[in-house]
């Protein structure tokens, strides 16, 4: 599903951010991507949606070249990855309603799906009373959890989440790792990158850890459960 | 890369063409809506620009009216060899008006130019007392078409006329009219040059302050663009919204203009004894207003393209 040969990526003229990075996702795949701050994370995850070009090597997602990609591409790639972005980009201007919408609108859904649609997302996230705040208004989690709702609204094949439980306690952690793991049930392949050991041994599944750039360990723990 | 695969997808029904221009409005004026301040600014500078641009053209407009009557009166005058009996005059003039450029033939009498003569003697005819009746010559006033009324063209004209049997000495005033048309030559590229600079500052204005319009929406931009929005879809509310405001700002523009004209006009009739029937004053036909409302739309758009430009997303 996600495949990355001899990726080095470079911003300006520092050390590299990644460094020679080999990595095979297969789909349906939960993986955990771990690393101290700075040690190549949101860049990795960056490649996949392409908003980061490598310097060197190639990425490819679902069979497709995407360092190749044009512009006029690179939309219809990342209609199939749902991203909850680190600093989470909601649109404060808007409401949690509109945040989520916008996924879908950007499809060319017809109003009235979209609006079944994404109450049942904010339902099984638990916000849906949340519906018409802006997002300034909400607690750290409940922002969150409302980037996790807009990530997963559309069912994306790939779900990529930087430090999403960052906000949260415990209990709202294990809710959101399971609504990941329901995701990944349902055929979506994960990458989740956290440095959060509660997160990371969630349950046994893959680790992939970055140091400075490059991949120290990948290990399987064992299949999940 | 092909489209996507739609197996994997909740099923929903896509909008067609028209909502989806609809979704598209429905967006630009929800941003018109929301961000008021910008809206108001962006419109108010394109009426301004539009305005000045207008009163430029006005003056333009009339300036091209005021010589146009001027060089009405580029006349040239044609004398004869020797008398001539009214059949051969008629032919004379028959063959005058033949003439490319030939927009009326005049024939003045040997009477009739005394009495021209006279009446420019105002209040001193008794110089003229006892004088012949026929002492001035008769001649042919022929006044030229508007396209043949520059120096090169009268200068031909002449020697076309010259050429005729009969005609004598041919007058037309040279000096005045050669230096008129230079004149009027230099307004007409300073007019230009100052229009078309007055466009490209207009532009540049107009597509800065979208911008700013831009540059506030730069996070949404980008969220749209991460969510996989196509190039188009980002683009297509913005210009809309850029022709929102330019037609809204053409009309104001516009309105602006008549109102201010006719209560000018007003005005001036109260306070200077001032006849606008007689004035010559022209207000700007109505292509040029349909032109102003139209460049006020395109205006709208140029700026919008010029400064999504530089948001190349992704
Ligand atoms: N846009 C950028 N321009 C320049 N350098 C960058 C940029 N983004 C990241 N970097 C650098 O690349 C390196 C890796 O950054 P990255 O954000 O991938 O780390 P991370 O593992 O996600 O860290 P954290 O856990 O703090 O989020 C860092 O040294 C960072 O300074
Ligand atoms: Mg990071």
């Amino acid at each position: 599903m996600i495949e990355l040969h001899n990726v080095t990526v470079t911003y300006q003229k520092d050390a590299p951010a990644l460094n020679g990075i080999n990595l095979k996702i297969p789909k349906g795949d939960f993986v955990f991507l771990t690393g101290a701050s700075g040690a190549g994370k949101s860049t990795l995850l960056r490649l996949i949606y392409a908003a980061v070009t490598p310097t060197r090597g190639h990425v490819v997602v679902d069979g497709q070249n995407v360092t190749r990609m044009t512009r006029h591409q690179i939309p219809f790639l990342r209609r199939n990855i749902g991203v909850v972005f680190q600093d989470f980009k909601l649109l404060q201007s808007r409401s949690v309603y509109d945040n989520v919408a916008i996924t879908l609108e950007v499809l060319g859904w017809e109003k009235k799906d979209i609006g079944k649609k994404v109450y049942h997302i904010l339902k099984q996230l638990g916000i849906e009373h949340k519906l018409d705040a802006s997002p300034q208004r909400l607690s750290g989690g409940e922002q969150q959890r409302v980037a996790l709702a807009r990530a997963l609204v559309n069912e994306p094949r790939i779900l990529l989440a930087d430090e999403p439980t960052g906000n949260l306690d415990d209990h709202n952690k294990d809710q959101i790792l399971r609504i990941f793991k329901e995701a990944n049930i349902r055929g979506t392949t994960v990458v989740i990158a956290s440095h959060d050991k509660r997160v990371v041994h969630y349950s046994h599944n893959r680790i992939v850890h970055l140091d400075k750039g490059s991949i120290k360990e990948a290990h399987d723990v064992t299949p999940q459960a | 890369m092909s489209r996507p695969r739609h197996n994997l997808r909740p099923h929903a029904s896509t909008m067609g063409h028209w909502s989806r221009f609809c979704y598209f409005a429905g967006k630009a004026w929800a941003n018109l809506i929301g961000n008021k301040l910008v809206t108001i600014l962006t419109v108010f500078t394109i009426t301004l620009a539009l305005l000045i641009i207008s009163l430029f053209l006005l003056f333009y407009v009339n300036l091209e009216g005021t010589v146009e009557q001027w060089s009405r009166k580029v006349v040239v005058t044609a004398y004869f060899d020797n008398e001539l009996s009214p059949q051969e005059l008629g032919a004379l003039k028959n063959r005058i008006a033949a003439l490319p450029g030939t927009e009326s033939v005049k024939y003045i009498a040997k009477d009739e130019a005394l009495k021209r003569f006279r009446s420019r003697l105002k209040g001193q005819e008794a110089l003229l007392e006892g004088v012949a009746p026929d002492v001035l010559p008769a001649s042919i006033e022929i006044s030229l078409k508007k396209q043949f009324r520059s120096v090169d063209s009268v200068t031909g004209f002449v020697v076309g006329l010259k050429r005729i049997q009969g005609i004598g000495e041919v007058q037309y005033g040279e000096e005045w009219v050669r230096k008129f048309f230079t004149f009027f030559q230099f307004l007409r590229v300073l007019g230009i040059l100052i229009g078309s600079f007055l466009i490209l500052a207009v532009l540049f204005i107009v597509s800065n302050t979208i911008k700013l319009t831009i540059l506030a929406r730069k996070e949404e931009l980008e969220i749209l663009s991460l969510v996989g929005a196509t190039p188009f879809f980002i683009k297509a509310p913005f210009l809309i919204e850029g022709m929102l405001q330019g037609a809204v700002g053409s009309l104001l523009a516009v309105i602006l203009l008549v109102g201010g004209y006719y209560t000018f006009l007003a005005q001036a009739v109260n306070f200077l004894s001032f006849n606008p029937a007689e004035s010559g004053l022209i207000f700007l036909p109505t292509e040029y207003i349909v032109a102003l409302l139209l460049g006020g739309i395109m205006l709208g758009l140029i700026g919008s393209l010029a400064s999504l430009k530089k948001f190349a997303t992704t």
